[in-house]
């Protein structure tokens, strides 16, 4: 029996994208049966790495129960669609960077807790060197 | 063998891994503790104050009673003895004569006798023929009674012990509540938007049109005399000048009063060496903070303020912008520069120390003039052009996290210490915008 994975894809497989664009994309849970779903959420995200401790903010959150016919149901696999914000964009620092991505995470009976993510780039901001003087 | 659980692994300040949920749980029980103690103390307090207070301005029934004799009650306490008015009372309610030793229904003891005394004064005892006072007894018990009622209003400063532990434990555990059982992704969609809904929000920054982008009301709100804007000076040295004043006059005149003890035993012939040896080297480290206080007044005296004026804010990377740079003098100047700067800050915890580091990313000069004579009463002025780079980050913050963008102006005098002062300016993306 395979663990239970997500996949998510963006349309176009793009991977950078400009403020402003729309960002789509499509994810499939597969090794689970939908009668062990609870509840799924989708976010798209920014969350800092390297020196300082971590800051994260959703620009998207949806969370889909496990019943009802609407198109927030939880399905084996679904869509969603996001306009990108103008800020922050993605950035390579020397101690601060900054990364987005869309997440998918899947509450299964018993506690259980699966999550998929896909990084991308939003903006085409160069890494950051030391300033030379 | 891999554990099945991990309760706590920390890595470094809040970067924890391990169960997130027990975690959670250990918080609420700590905070639901906090809260039981906070509501016990209510009901204690309200059942040793309010209540009884309110009985005897509401329950209690109006008599009078017979003064038979009045005493400073007394009560070893632990920094030292307090005391309190006792009065004995005698009255009659049908055929039954009551007894009793009285005053208020606190029955509270004081700090000071004299004020205690003072209470008595207003009580005339007659052995001979006992006066008679208003009393109101407790028609539940009648061999209660009290002489005087009202209410003590300062002593419901004693609810703002258990109310503060009732809001801390009972925000807690609503916060907790709030994060139980869901993701991070969650709760930071919940905590942004109660940012958004912020009244205090202009708007015109972090999640509005620019979400993580600092406020530029710093720099709009102050208009310029030449350009469109003045920009506030960072770090102005007047607060750490205040410290070091505030500083030296607490230490020298501590080092004045040891002194005065000290030159007081020398001159009455019974002298104390090791207070006096005590004092030598306290009196030295005054001295050395006043001259280096001086030293710092000089030092920011020295340079009369720059002013740094800029064609527009907030500004856009690839932008072309106007800066207008005024020095006054007198100063004899080898170089006066202004600097574009990017810098990287990263606040984070390291144990229970907290710790920030910067890094330099861009470091360019848009402005600069050699050997120049500035005379007293004159100013430099000069008006130059300041080019954004476009492939560069823009200004961002976040609580741990921050990229910040600035203009210096550095300035290398003749035979005195060099100065640079630094200003603040926002730097949003790089837009299609046309050149201002």
């Amino acid at each position: 029996m395979t663990p239970p994975t997500v996949e998510i894809r963006f349309t176009g497989n793009g991977r950078s994208y400009r403020p402003g664009e729309t960002l789509t994309g499509d994810y499939t849970l597969s090794g689970v049966k939908p009668a062990e779903i609870k509840a799924l959420e989708v976010s798209v995200l920014w969350q800092t790495e390297g020196k300082g401790d971590e800051d994260m903010a959703v620009h998207f959150f949806e969370r889909r129960p496990p019943d009802g016919d609407g198109p927030a149901a939880v399905r084996p696999g679904g869509r969603f669609s996001v306009q990108l914000p103008p800020s922050p964009l993605s950035y390579q620092g020397l101690i601060v960077k900054i990364r987005w991505c869309a997440r998918v995470r899947i509450f299964l009976n018993r506690g259980r807790e699966v999550v998929g993510e896909l990084p991308f780039r939003l903006g085409d901001v160069p890494p950051a060197h030391p300033a030379t003087p | 063998m891999a554990r099945l659980i991990r309760v706590y692994e920390k890595k470094r300040g809040h970067r924890c891994t391990g169960t997130g949920k027990l975690g959670s749980a250990g918080e609420m029980l700590f905070f639901g503790g906090v809260f039981l103690i906070g509501c016990a103390g209510l009901v204690v307090t309200f059942a040793q104050v309010v209540i009884p207070e309110w009985r005897v301005n509401h329950e209690f029934i109006a008599n009078t009673c017979r003064l038979l004799d009045a005493r400073v009650g007394q009560l070893a306490a632990e920094d030292g003895v307090r005391y309190r008015p006792e009065l004995q009372i005698e009255y009659q309610l049908k055929d039954r004569v009551y007894r009793t030793w009285t005053y208020d229904i606190r029955g509270a003891y004081y700090p000071g006798r004299e004020e205690v005394e003072a209470i008595l004064e207003r009580f005339e005892v007659d052995p001979v023929n006992p006066r008679e006072y208003p009393c109101w007894y407790d028609p539940a018990d009648p061999s209660v009674a009290v002489l005087v009622r009202g209410y003590t209003w300062w002593y419901w400063l004693l609810f703002a012990v258990p109310v503060s532990f009732v809001l801390i434990g009972g925000g807690g555990l609503l916060y907790g509540a709030a994060r139980w059982g869901r993701s991070a992704e969650r709760v930071a969609a919940w905590t942004g938007r109660a940012a958004r809904l912020d009244l205090f929000q202009s708007g015109k920054n972090g999640d509005g049109e620019y979400p993580a982008t600092p406020p530029v009301e710093n720099v709009t709100n102050s208009p310029g005399t030449r350009l469109k804007y003045r920009l506030p000076i960072l770090a102005s040295p007047g607060w750490p000048l205040f410290t070091l004043a505030l500083a030296c006059v607490v230490c020298n005149v501590v080092v004045a009063v040891l002194a005065g003890i000290a030159v007081q035993g020398h001159l009455s012939g019974d002298p104390d060496w090791l207070s006096t040896l005590f004092v030598i080297p306290f009196g030295g480290a005054g001295l050395v903070l006043v001259a280096f206080f001086l030293r710092q007044v000089a030092r920011v005296t020295a340079v009369p303020p720059t002013l740094l004026e800029v064609s527009d804010h907030p500004l856009f990377a690839g932008g072309r912008y106007r800066l207008f740079l005024s020095q006054p003098g007198k100063l004899e100047v080898r170089s006066l520069a202004v600097l574009l700067v990017c810098e990287e800050e990263a606040r984070y915890r390291e144990g229970t120390q907290r710790r920030t580091e910067v890094r330099r990313v861009h470091e360019e000069e848009v402005f600069r003039r050699e050997k120049l004579t500035i005379k007293r009463g004159a100013t430099f002025e000069t008006v130059c052009d300041l080019v954004l780079p476009s492939a560069v980050m823009h200004s961002f913050q976040a609580p741990n996290n921050e990229v910040r963008w600035g203009l210096l102006v550095r300035g290398r005098l003749q035979g005195r210490a060099d100065f640079q002062r630094a200003f603040a300016i926002v730097v949003y993306p790089a837009v299609e915008r046309p050149a201002v």
